[in-house]
This record gives C-alpha cells, sequence and structure tokens, in this order.
C-alpha cells in the first residue's frame, strides 16, 4: 500500500519521474534526428536531379527560347520525369501550366508566393508544403535566366508515413518503460523498506503486549545493527516484565493463600464470638469491655479476609456473572433499607428491570453506603436511581453530606487500601470501594467519585442499557419507551 | 426441644464451639471428627437431623450426605465454606436440605437448624391428593407420581411442589418461597430456590427445558400452571 507522503512512495515517484525522463528526452531528440536526416536526404538527392534536368535534361530536348504549354507538351519531358515518379507543372509564363497529371491543375496558385516569386526570380527554390492531398517536397527552378519554370514534385508520404509509425513506436515504449520502472520502483522501494516495516510491526506488537515481537535480521548493514539493538531491548523488556509478572502473581497467590489459611480460625473466631456476645452480660466487669471489643474486632477481621478473599478471586479471575431480570427500583430500596436505612431515596415511579447480576449490583451499593456511613458520619445520605438517555446509562448516585475527599485524592479512592483520611481507622478494610469498583467492571459499568461544591461526595454507578429494559411485570416493550419514561422524584 | 443432632467437623475449635452453642439452644449434641466417623456414628445412634461440614478429611461431606440419604430422609444442614452455586447445586444434589456459609454465627444457625427440624416434624397432610397435569401428589403418603409412574422427590422438592400446586396460577416470589419452604429469609440469597426449581423440573417435567408446569415468571418468581 503506497501511502501518500511515505517514503516508498516518494522512492517509487523520483525515480519512475527520472525514467520518464530520460526516454522522453531520448525519443525525442531520435525523432527529430530520423526526421531531420530523411528529409535532408530526399532534399539533397531531389536538389541535385533537379539542377541536372535544368541544365542538361530540359535544354537538350530542343525547345524553342519561349515554348507555348503546347511545346512543353510535345516535348515528351512531362513523361520522362514521371517514370522517375516525379510529377512536374510547367510554367511558361502564359497559358495554363502544362500538368503531369490533372490533380495538379490549378496547384500552381496553392504554392507559397515567396517560394514562387524566388522561383520566377531565377533561384533553385523548395518548399515542403501539401500538394494535391500528399505531404510532398517542391523543388522549383528556370530553365536558364528567361525560360520556362519547372516544379518537381516528390511524394514523401511514404516517408512520412514511416516516420509517424517511429514516432507511434516511440510513444508506446516510453509509455511501456514508464509503466516498467513503476514496477520496479515498487519493488525496489519494497525491499529497501522491508526492514523498517518488519520493525514498525515488531514495535506494534510490543506495544500490544506482544513480549515476543522481534525484528529479523536479514542483512549486515547498519539496518541490521540496528535490528540487533532493537531485539535486545525488546528481550530486557521481556525479562524485566516477566519478571515483575512473576513476583505479582506470587504476591497474589500469597494474598489468596493467606486469606484461605484465615478463613477456618476466622470462623472458629466468628461462632466464639457470636456465643461470646450473648453471654457479655455475665461477664465480671474486669473482662466485660474486653470482651465486647473482642467481639467487635473480630467483625473487622471477618470483614477483612472475606474482602482478601473477593479480591484475590478478582485477580485470579475466578469472577462469574449470573445474570437476571433485576427491577432496580426494588433492589436499591432493600439494600438501602438493609445498610443504611436513614438514607433518602429518590427512585424512577416506573419500574426499572435490566438483565445483570443482583448479588454484585448488592456488594456495589452496600460499599458505596458502606463507606458513606463510616466516612460520613451522622451526615444526611441520599441514594438515587434515574436513567441518563443521552450516555445509554443507568446511574445510582450515593451522596453524602460529609466532609468529601480533597481532590487531589479523589482519583486513588478506587486503589486497594488507600485511606483519602490517613488519621480515621475505622472498621473497613480499606477494600470496599476497590472490590465495588471491580464489580462494577464486571457489569460493563464503572463507578465515578465526585466532591460537591457544598461539600460532602457524591459517588456514581453507571449501567450501560443493555437494551432490555423492561416493565417489572416481566412484559417486554420497547427499552426507549421506559427509558424516555418521566421519572417522578420522590422523597422516602 | 431436645432434639439430637450430629455434628460432623474437622476443626476442633469450631466444632467444640458449634456443639456448645447447639447444646446452649437446648439440643443434645453428638461430634465426630471425619466423614468415616460420622457414617459409623450415624448408623449407631438415632438422631433427628444431620449438621455436616463439606470438606472432611477420610470421607467427605458430599459422600457421607449420600450415604445418608440412601437409608433415611433425616434432615441434613451442609457448612459450606464456599457459598458458590455451584456448591449449593452438588450439595442439593447429594441430598442436603440446606446449607449455611461458613464463618457463621452459632444463632444464625441455631435458627436454620430449627427450621430444618420444624419442616422435617410437619406432620401429614390433609388426606386428598393434589394434581398439576398429569403429575398427583399424595400428601397423606408424601409421594408423588407422574402418569402412574412414582418420581422420588426430596423432602424439599416435595414441599417445593406441594407450595407451587397449592397456589397453581398464582406467581409466588424467590423470597415468598424462601420463607415457605426453608422457613426463614435469606436476604438477597435465592439461588437455593432457583436451584431446586432446576431439580425438581427435571424430574416432573416432559422436557425440563421448556417447562409447562413450573413455569419461570421473569424478575418475580416461579408458578405452577395447570
Amino acid at each position: 500500500m503506497l501511502r501518500r507522503g511515505g517514503i516508498r512512495a516518494r522512492l517509487a515517484l523520483t525515480l519512475v519521474a527520472m525514467v520518464a525522463l530520460t526516454a522522453t528526452l531520448l525519443g525525442t531528440g531520435a525523432y527529430v534526428f530520423v526526421e531531420t536526416s530523411l528529409h535532408d536526404q530526399v532534399l539533397r538527392d531531389a536538389a541535385t536531379q533537379a539542377r541536372f534536368d535544368l541544365s542538361v535534361t530540359v535544354p537538350n530536348r530542343g525547345l524553342p527560347a519561349a515554348p507555348t504549354p503546347e511545346d512543353i507538351v510535345d516535348s515528351g519531358l512531362r513523361e520522362t520525369f514521371l517514370q522517375r515518379g516525379v510529377d512536374t507543372i510547367a510554367d511558361v509564363g502564359s497559358g495554363e501550366p502544362v500538368v503531369s497529371k490533372p490533380d495538379l491543375v490549378g496547384e500552381l496558385a496553392n504554392l507559397p508566393p515567396d517560394f514562387t516569386k524566388r522561383v520566377s526570380d531565377g533561384e533553385l527554390a523548395y518548399t515542403w508544403t501539401t500538394i494535391a492531398g500528399h505531404p510532398s517536397l517542391v523543388i522549383g527552378g528556370r530553365v536558364g535566366a528567361a525560360g520556362p519554370a519547372f516544379y518537381f514534385i516528390h511524394d514523401i508520404s511514404a516517408i512520412d508515413e514511416a516516420l509517424g509509425q517511429f514516432r507511434l513506436a516511440l510513444t508506446v515504449g516510453t509509455i511501456a518503460l514508464i509503466l516498467v520502472a513503476l514496477l520496479v520502483a515498487q519493488a525496489v522501494a519494497r525491499g529497501v523498506l522491508a526492514p523498517v516495516e518488519a520493525a514498525s510491526r515488531a514495535a506494534e506488537r510490543l506495544e500490544h503486549g506482544d513480549l515476543s515481537a522481534r525484528v529479523p535480521i536479514t542483512s549486515d548493514d547498519e539496518f541490521g545493527t540496528w535490528a540487533d539493538r532493537f531485539n535486545r531491548m525488546a528481550e530486557a523488556l521481556a525479562e524485566t516484565i516477566g519478571r515483575l509478572e512473576a513476583a505479582e502473581a506470587q504476591n497474589r497467590r500469597f494474598v489468596a493463600d493467606v486469606a484461605h489459611e484465615l478463613r477456618t480460625p476466622l470462623a472458629a473466631l466468628v461462632a466464639e464470638a457470636s456465643i461470646l456476645r450473648e453471654h457479655l452480660d455475665s461477664l465480671p466487669d474486669a473482662s466485660r469491655r474486653a470482651g465486647e471489643l473482642l467481639v467487635s474486632d473480630i467483625g473487622r477481621l471477618r470483614s477483612l479476609v472475606d474482602d482478601l478473599m473477593e479480591v484475590s478471586r478478582f485477580d485470579a479471575h475466578a469472577e462469574q456473572i449470573a445474570v437476571e431480570p433485576v427491577d432496580l427500583g426494588l433492589l436499591v430500596r432493600a439494600i438501602t433499607a438493609s445498610h443504611l436505612p436513614e438514607a433518602s431515596l429518590v427512585l424512577p415511579d416506573r419500574p426499572l428491570v435490566i438483565d445483570t447480576d443482583p448479588r454484585r449490583l448488592d456488594r456495589i451499593l452496600a460499599n458505596l453506603l458502606d463507606n458513606a456511613r463510616e466516612h460520613a458520619p451522622g451526615a444526611s445520605v441520599a441514594v438515587s436511581l434515574a436513567t441518563h438517555d443521552a450516555a445509554g446509562e443507568i446511574v445510582v448516585a450515593v451522596t453524602d453530606r460529609g466532609p468529601g475527599v480533597p481532590r487531589d485524592r479523589l482519583a486513588r479512592i478506587f486503589e486497594r487500601f488507600y485511606k483519602a483520611d490517613p488519621s480515621r481507622h475505622g472498621g473497613s478494610s480499606g477494600l470496599g470501594l476497590a472490590i465495588a469498583a471491580e464489580h462494577a467492571a464486571l457489569l460493563g459499568g464503572y463507578l465515578t467519585a465526585s466532591d460537591l461544591v457544598e461539600g460532602g461526595l457524591r459517588m456514581e454507578l453507571r449501567l450501560p442499557v443493555t437494551g432490555s429494559l423492561r416493565h417489572g411485570d416481566g412484559m417486554a416493550i420497547g427499552g426507549e419507551d421506559a427509558i424516555a419514561a418521566p421519572i417522578r422524584h420522590q422523597e422516602s | 426441644m431436645d432434639a439430637r443432632i450430629l455434628l460432623v467437623e474437622d476443626d476442633p475449635s469450631i466444632r467444640e464451639i458449634t456443639a456448645i452453642g447447639l447444646a446452649n439452644a437446648g439440643f443434645t449434641v453428638e461430634t465426630a471428627a471425619d466423614g468415616a466417623a460420622g457414617l459409623e456414628r450415624f448408623g449407631a445412634e438415632l438422631f433427628d437431623l444431620v449438621l455436616l461440614d463439606v470438606m472432611l478429611p477420610r470421607l467427605d461431606g458430599l459422600e457421607v450426605c449420600r450415604a445418608i440419604r440412601r437409608t433415611s430422609t433425616i434432615p441434613v444442614v451442609m457448612l459450606t465454606a464456599r457459598a458458590d452455586t455451584i456448591d449449593v447445586v452438588v450439595g442439593l444434589e447429594a441430598g442436603a436440605d440446606d446449607y449455611v456459609k461458613k464463618p457463621f454465627e452459632v444463632p444464625e444457625l441455631v435458627a436454620r437448624v430449627r427450621a430444618a427440624l420444624r419442616r422435617a416434624g410437619r406432620g401429614p397432610d390433609d388426606a386428598d391428593p393434589l394434581h398439576l397435569g398429569s403429575v398427583a401428589i399424595d400428601l397423606a403418603g408424601r409421594t408423588v407420581t407422574r402418569d402412574g409412574q412414582d418420581v422420588a422427590l426430596t423432602r424439599t422438592e416435595f414441599d417445593l411442589l406441594t407450595e407451587l400446586t397449592r397456589h397453581v396460577g398464582q406467581v409466588l416470589s424467590r423470597d415468598a418461597l424462601l420463607d415457605r419452604i426453608w422457613g426463614y429469609d435469606y436476604l438477597g440469597d435465592s439461588r437455593l430456590v432457583d436451584v431446586a426449581v432446576g431439580r425438581l423440573r427435571a424430574k416432573i417435567e416432559v422436557d425440563p427445558a421448556t417447562p409447562t408446569l413450573i413455569v419461570t415468571v421473569r424478575g418475580a418468581g416461579y408458578k405452577a400452571v395447570r
């Protein structure tokens, strides 16, 4: 593929232009040379013959000093010249010129005037012209100073025809040469640039993460050296990345193993704490507070291990989604009621049903609510569900009026173990938002966080409208109807 | 309540504290530390309910459950560390009535055990048989026939079929079924119902892939169709 302005195109074009110019110059030169030589040859022969005829052949016929046309006809000169293939027009100054064939009648007047004047002035003159439809060489001269004027007409049709064929051959040859040059130029350009293309393909593969991409070393020149350098760089890159990946995988396996190993003792702790909690009142004062703290800390430990397990399942790509039709309004209401019942709700007044995984939605929304409860304690929290028609998205937003998060830290709050406020040691693992973001990605959506001008944090879960919006009664209707349905805001 | 419970669990701490919790709740608890010992114990004494850990040395919980099912309809509750759908399915396939996810709090486990015992203790119902298509349900004998052929249903499947048939034509939500069949409320965990319905269909529907007796109502639940 020739790219406009590409090196290959420029190389090819230059080569073709050079060939075209050379071929045209050579062809034109050759043609002009051949044409000139042929015409000169004809002219030279014709002039010699004319000079001879005017000084020898004509006078030998014993014409009177001032012959009449009839004298010329009777002399048989016309036939003599005709035998040599030369037509003649003889002008004796009076009466009709004597012509060697009927076509020539009146042609004398068509000859260029300066030519006929030079002839009548006694010169031997010539002209290239068309006589009776044929390209011809006309040589004119007088016998003696005042004798009759003879015009010898040499038909050069054959020569011109040959020249025409020569011209055609040259043109065709030049075009063919340019075409061949084009092909050759392409091939040459391709050959020259093949290593560059191979290298750019290799670089592209590297860019897309194929660390095994290498440049073939096909020559021993500067390019070969460069390719070798490139390959060594790729090798080093692959090695470093491989090492990092192995370390990362080991890390993740370690986290998964730790979480897994913690599970059994944790299960015992949870069961034990649940019994301890029921008997806290019967503990002596000295140990009751310790018992309370133990119970609540085991709760924290449990959520940390649960979150670690969840994170390692994501890392192992072991998560699968189970899609079913979900009435989002009902689900949002139920999750809010169980995680943060004091939050206000803004729901559309019509059922909004999409095909999604309700357990993941539960995890996402629960984590957002837990985050709001923990980082904006006592502040008002609003949960809303709406469709964003233009973006084709469904937006579930959790907005709190707490202290918010400084803008420079906002971008990092979905990172694992990131704490926007390091001084706060809440019950959360620091993994909740990271986990919520992973779940959102599995559902084809994403999470956003933004700070409010009036103070507070707004977290949004944005899910694609999958074209399966339905009314809650299970009747399938056009998705657009459901999206376009008016949304009435209600507080509860 | 002095029901006798067999607890098969390999971790000593979990086994001990669970036994204490169940004893505190008024149950008599016998324990075994591995699958083979548990099965031996089950064969030697009479119990009202079995609590089975899934991951057990020597003989795993699913094998123990299958072995128990060959001779008994005693309620079996599995204790599972992984509550993946696949575990739930496999557990129910093995004949378990319910599962409790680890880690669990003892009061929660006690509530589930009581619910399972309550269902098992439900006496034979009114004598009139129920019909759903070519399926006949004999409530007194707790047997089901399709075109006169006996269909072997587990206790849970039988209760599910009966509940749906009693409300034929009416949509029952997953939560309602959880409440009525399993006797407690799992918030948001309705896989138990889906799995049990799937297994029931496999036994009573002509073509389980296109059910005609128990149909799914998208976004709402299930209903029986006469």
